[in-house]
């Protein structure tokens, strides 16, 4: 009974039930899921989650797991402080640990 | 089926109107349409609802513009999205959490003055504030970059996805067929009208055709032999990780050319431009475009420079000199209609939608999108707004 609570997505806490009920409701397309459900979105961006989300949805549309991609993976690979891409110094970082020349 | 509405069944091989293109443009248009009692209509959008720049905008929404011709119809699409959650049975996320232009220095004070005059006069609910006034509305602004501004108090932004989704099955009930994944490969036409389109899936015979293709309607209208004065870009944006509420106005930036709101959810999503906006058609982000964005909001929001970016994504826009829409039929070739053009296309699509569909039931331009025709291209009459936060190189 507890099956559906499984999470599989860990940054959104999206479980079996929330996919399946997305399916149900006809976002069965893992671009649709993706916006309906939030899962990729979070810090992670379905690094951790994708094969587990993907057999979900294969397992409710009864789609072979292999002919689902998973959503376009969007730059940075990992999530990176706006200031480090500013040019300027991390907002955590020791004093003078910057050494960009722009800011 | 990729979301919910769209046609399960094949094509059929005649209807009465086809729309190329499901983004928001499209299935707001067919949606009004069948609200009108128009039926056959259908769809055709190559990949899935929503797929190219309406779920990929900064999803804001204002009328605070500058000139007559876009101040007054994005107020009608304005007042549209107020009802749009109740009227659609579905809710968009709209949120009239203010929006604000933000001015720099004096002469953008100056122009933003200019602008609340404008509005007075249009009789749009704005306010000229000063840089106390904004600092107040939002703290979380470098004082630096606060002159004060332009504040619209129920603009605000909604959910780009959902918006979509909403139009989807809002016209799906009233017997809209929304087909996915078919692309368009030609449109055929004699004797000056409109006879049908070419499809992965097969022939379509219809007299009118609408071009609501996005970032692809030039191609599209090329099909038909229309040539359409307009050039693609790519636009690009980001979203941050979610952060306790810091901003609660949609904001543009007329100094830095930029544009964000923090979404409901805590991420910050906006995007920048840079003066040279250059013609693309790849939906890769750039590293200029990335750190110019990193650079802009780190200016204008210190607090993030702390703040992790999570995504950031590129969308296509097919624009138009003075980057105003082409809305309304072509002279020489009848049953074509345009819809294409989009900057602003997410929340100008309300009214688009009505008034266009207006003008295919009716036979004639509705006085709100008149200014919009492609006559006005050709002429070179283009219309003067300023106060874009988007800009072409040479513009």
């Amino acid at each position: 009974m507890l099956a559906g609570k499984v999470i599989l997505c860990l940054c959104q806490d999206v479980t079996i039930d929330d996919i399946d009920r997305a399916v149900s409701l006809g976002y069965d397309h893992p671009e649709t899921i993706k916006r309906f459900t939030a899962a990729f979105m979070g810090p992670c961006q379905g690094k951790a989650c994708h094969d587990a989300i993907l057999e979900a949805i294969a397992a409710r549309t009864g789609a072979d797991p292999s002919s689902l991609r998973r959503p376009t993976a969007r730059p940075p690979a990992l999530p990176v402080r706006l200031g480090i891409l500013a040019g300027g110094e991390p907002a955590d970082a020791p004093p003078g640990a910057g050494a960009s020349a722009e800011g | 089926m990729p979301i919910p509405g769209v046609a399960r069944g094949g094509l059929r091989r005649t209807y009465d109107v086809v729309i190329v293109g499901g983004g928001i443009q499209g299935l707001a248009l067919a949606y009004e349409l069948s609200a009108r009692g128009l039926r056959d209509i259908c769809v055709l959008e190559a990949g899935y609802p929503g797929c190219g720049a309406s779920g990929r905008n900064g999803e804001l929404v204002r009328s605070a513009f500058s000139s007559v011709e876009w101040a007054t119809f994005f107020d009608a699409s304005l007042r549209r999205w107020r009802d749009l959650s109740v009227e659609l049975g579905f809710n968009v996320l709209f949120t009239p959490a203010g929006y604000l232009v933000l001015a720099s220095t004096q002469e953008e004070l100056d122009r933003c003055r200019g602008f609340a005059a404008r509005h007075r006069d249009l009789g749009l609910v704005t306010e000229l504030l000063g840089d106390r006034e904004v600092r107040e509305l939002a703290p979380a602004l470098n004082p630096e970059l606060v002159a004060g501004g332009v504040y619209q108090p129920d603009g605000g932004f909604a959910h780009h996805d959902a918006a979509v989704w909403a139009y989807a099955r809002a016209a799906a009930r009233r017997g809209v067929e929304v087909h996915p994944f078919t692309r368009v490969t030609g449109i055929r036409t004699d004797g000056g009208r409109v006879l049908g389109v070419g499809t992965t899936r097969g022939e379509i015979s219809t007299p009118v055709v609408v071009d609501a293709a996005g970032g692809h309607a030039r191609d599209v209208a090329g099909m038909a032999g229309v040539p359409l004065p307009t050039t693609t870009h790519r636009l690009e944006a980001i979203v941050t990780e979610s952060l306790a509420p810091f901003l609660r106005p949609a904001l543009a930036t007329l100094h830095l050319l930029g544009y964000c709101h923090q979404t409901t959810r805590g991420e910050l999503v906006g995007g920048t431009e840079q003066n040279v906006m250059e013609p693309a058609t790849s939906l890769n982000g750039s590293l200029r475009g990335l750190r110019d964005m990193a650079q802009k909001f780190v200016r204008l929001i210190p607090q993030l420079a702390g703040v992790r970016l999570l995504r950031h994504w590129a969308g296509i826009v097919d624009v138009t000199a003075d980057l105003a829409p082409v809305l309304g039929p072509v002279p020489e070739l009848e049953g074509f209609f345009l819809d294409c053009g989009w900057v602003y296309g997410f929340m100008g699509a309300p009214a688009a939608g009505s008034l266009l569909a207006e003008a295919i039931d009716s036979g004639n331009v509705p006085e709100l999108i008149a200014p919009f025709s492609i006559e006005r291209l050709r002429a070179g009459d283009y219309i003067r707004e300023s106060s874009l936060v988007v800009t072409l190189g040479d513009a």
